[in-house]
């Protein structure tokens, strides 16, 4: 894992189902979605790293009206996701009904999935672990 | 050091709302027109023009808006540029004439906003807005910008316990406010319980907690010290202007409860005018979403995080409470043509300040504060305002 990432290769392994996260080579710091510098020491030597894919939901929301590009998608939930590896990515959430989001609980346990949409395009998602 | 030479010596705005068969250039004339002939300012005075403009490139199709909006207007030949920050538009427009009058380049100068929205369809709005969140990484998964208020909201809610009648109570301020502004686009006031009603747009937020689609145009004349009492013995001035950035999508922020880039462009604007949130007599700020007035309260200190909702429950923001907050009905029931609004709230709080808000008149009126951000809290500019013979 040597190449430089790039944004274009982030977004195809979401597409292939083999998310990757930035590492600075500097501090080790792991960050995603990508940075063009690192937030903990400014530097822009950046790496490719594998994460655990367990994370902790922080905050969340239902669509209900939608793009046209997701509309028949929609109701779905659009989830900020906090990785063990101490970044946030934004993400859909599986495995709760949408017209139920009271039933959901900031904090709970999540782990990383994929979700393949009506739009064709495949999402970085997570489910409950 | 507290700025010393820019003053608003007129300010006006078309009506927002659905302008049928109304152009982007007519909007903007009419809104220059207002204030300049209407209020005796001759338009051969204005030398240079600032303008917000949000996104008519997917709008109306129309690029370069700055300079055919000037030539229609009768503003000829002189310097016009468009300025863009998606929702803060205006402000930051507003911004840039400040700094040219207090670098001593020009004496007057028009700062205008204008944008119309009406013309795509609501999906069509819904895409252009979207322009304004990060494309590649979360608009991608179909996250919208009710979207994004909604995940701000479900935060504020599990930490400070806000409810989402808390929220249409915002609403309902806002509606009552409205209805007695003319140029609003909704006039008529709601209940609660009609607040309430559970369309949902993007849980947990509701049809009525959302701003609307609205077309718009606003127009202020600044001017220096030297050349105000020519226009009016009672200038508006400018003594504090605050702009910050933060990052555009959500997940890189570590708190999604307070909008950092609110936070520090209204410490820089206080600090500029050597005042702090205590001295404002009421507040001027973007309700593009109820949930996003209550954090704006807190944001620029009128009320500790997590105690804005509170204020709202007290009535302390409507217009007879102790600190006012949107007098005239904010985004939520006067609209939002996005480039138009924070020069809109500009003409808000300079007619608030020299009294000539008819039923909206807010009982204290020395000192404003305006608060305008741009699509999901990158973009801020907060400014500060002081009657000239306060």
């Amino acid at each position: 894992m040597s190449e430089k990432p790039t944004v274009e290769e982030y977004l195809k392994n979401i597409e292939e189902r083999m998310f990757r996260a930035y590492r600075c080579v500097d501090c080790g710091m792991v960050i995603a979605p990508p940075s063009g510098t690192c937030y903990g020491c400014g530097s822009s030597k950046m790496d490719w790293t594998n994460v655990s894919g367990n994370g902790k939901l922080i905050s969340f929301t239902v669509i209900h009206i939608a793009p046209d590009e997701f509309s028949e998608e929609a109701p779905y939930y659009v989830a900020i996701v906090d990785l063990e590896e101490g970044t946030r990515i934004s993400a859909r959430l599986l495995g709760f009904d949408p017209l139920k989001p009271e039933e959901v609980k900031l904090g709970i346990p999540l782990k990383l999935d994929y979700e393949k949409g009506k739009s064709g395009k495949t999402y970085l998602a997570f489910k409950p672990a | 050091m507290p700025l010393k030479n820019t003053n608003i010596v007129s300010a006006a705005q078309t009506k927002f709302g659905a302008l049928e068969g109304v152009t982007l250039r007519e909007m903007f004339s009419e809104a220059v027109d207002k204030a300049t002939i209407d209020a005796g300012i001759p338009k051969k005075d204005i030398q240079a023009a600032f303008i917000g403009s949000f996104i008519p490139e997917m709008l109306i199709h129309q690029g370069h808006t700055a300079p055919l909006l000037v030539d229609f207007a009768g503003l000829k030949g002189i310097p016009a540029t468009r300025h863009e920050a998606a929702c803060a538009s205006g402000a930051t427009a507003l911004r840039a004439a400040v700094m040219a009058i207090e670098s001593g380049m020009y004496d007057t100068v028009l700062v205008a906003g204008v944008e119309k929205m009406t013309s795509v369809s609501t999906s069509g709005a819904t895409e252009a807005l979207a322009a304004a969140a990060d494309d590649q990484f979360e608009s991608s998964i179909g996250l919208t910008f009710p979207g994004v208020f909604g995940i701000a909201a479900v935060a504020h809610m599990q930490k400070y316990g806000t409810t989402e009648e808390d929220m249409a109570l915002v609403a309902v301020k806002a509606h009552k406010n409205a209805s007695t502004n003319p140029l609003a686009q909704f006039q008529k006031e709601i209940t609660l319980e009609k607040a309430l009603t559970p369309r949902y747009i993007a849980w947990p937020l509701k049809l009525f907690d959302c701003s609307p689609i609205s077309d718009g145009a606003a127009a202020l004349v600044l001017t220096s010290n030297d050349k105000a009492k020519k226009y009016t013995d009672l200038p508006v001035k400018i003594i504090g202007s605050g702009q910050a950035s933060a990052s555009m999508n959500l997940c890189n922020r570590s708190d999604l409860t307070s909008f950092s880039a609110s936070v520090e462009a209204s410490r820089a604007a206080y600090n500029m005018a050597g005042l702090e949130a205590k001295d404002m007599d009421f507040g001027v700020v973007h309700d593009c979403f109820t949930i996003a007035e209550i954090i704006a309260t807190e944001d620029i200190g009128f009320f500790k995080p997590g105690e804005g909702a509170k204020a709202v429950r007290d009535g302390v923001t409507a217009l007879d409470g102790d600190r006012p907050i949107n007098p005239m009905g904010g985004l939520k029931a006067v609209g939002h043509p996005v480039g138009a609004t924070g020069t809109k709230q500009a003409v808000v709080a300079y007619r608030e300040l020299i009294g000539d808000a008819g039923p909206n008149q807010v009982a204290k009126h020395d000192t404003a504060i305006v608060h305008n951000f741009g699509g999901t809290g990158a973009s801020c500019v907060v400014t500060i305002m002081r009657r000239g013979d306060a």
